[in-house]
């Protein structure tokens, strides 16, 4: 059958203040408060956004210290 | 230093904390200077204003242009937005197309 994966389970960002946050800046923009899956998704977004970075830092990182060797 | 995010940490979207499990989970051996991390917190401040911003923007759009008269953005609207600004797919919100 057709198999489900999902990473709903845990959420990087503290999501009380990310709904404030949504909130706030929706109003702004004259819209109502969306469901809390858009900030789920926003948070994993921001994880994924991170590890990326992350995972390029330790690259680089690792390079600079392979040059300091030389 | 090793204390999880509490629920008294309320004032920031992400802590420190919750940062570093997520560096271990990259590369156990990583560390990251004390600058590094603070400013990653300012990127996904800033990350996290950008995707709002620019799925309120494409929700207007969006409602502009159809029918639908609910007038909030939708989870369509934010994958819509990482995919194309931020080359980000997110899975498990329902909205892929299923394949037999």
């Amino acid at each position: 059958g057709t198999q489900i994966r999902s990473c709903k389970d845990e959420v990087l960002l503290n999501l009380p203040l990310l709904q404030q946050r949504i909130r706030q800046q929706m109003a702004r923009h004259g819209l109502d408060e969306p469901s809390s899956d858009v900030a789920v998704l926003i948070s994993h977004a921001a994880q994924e956004r991170l590890k990326n970075i992350i995972e390029k830092l330790a690259v680089i990182a690792e390079h600079r210290i392979d040059i300091l060797k030389i | 230093q090793t204390k999880t995010n509490s629920s008294s940490e309320s004032s920031v979207l992400l802590t420190k904390p919750r940062l570093q499990e997520l560096v271990r989970e990259v590369d156990p051996n990583e560390q990251l200077d004390e600058e590094v991390e603070d400013c990653l917190l300012q990127i996904a401040d800033e990350f996290v204003e950008n995707v709002i911003n620019g799925s309120c923007l494409i929700a207007k759009h969006r409602i502009q242009n159809g029918s639908n008269r609910d007038n909030k953005v939708e989870v369509k609207d934010v994958q819509l937005f990482l995919e194309r600004n931020w080359n980000l797919w997110i899975p498990g919100f329902g909205t892929e197309e299923l394949r037999p």
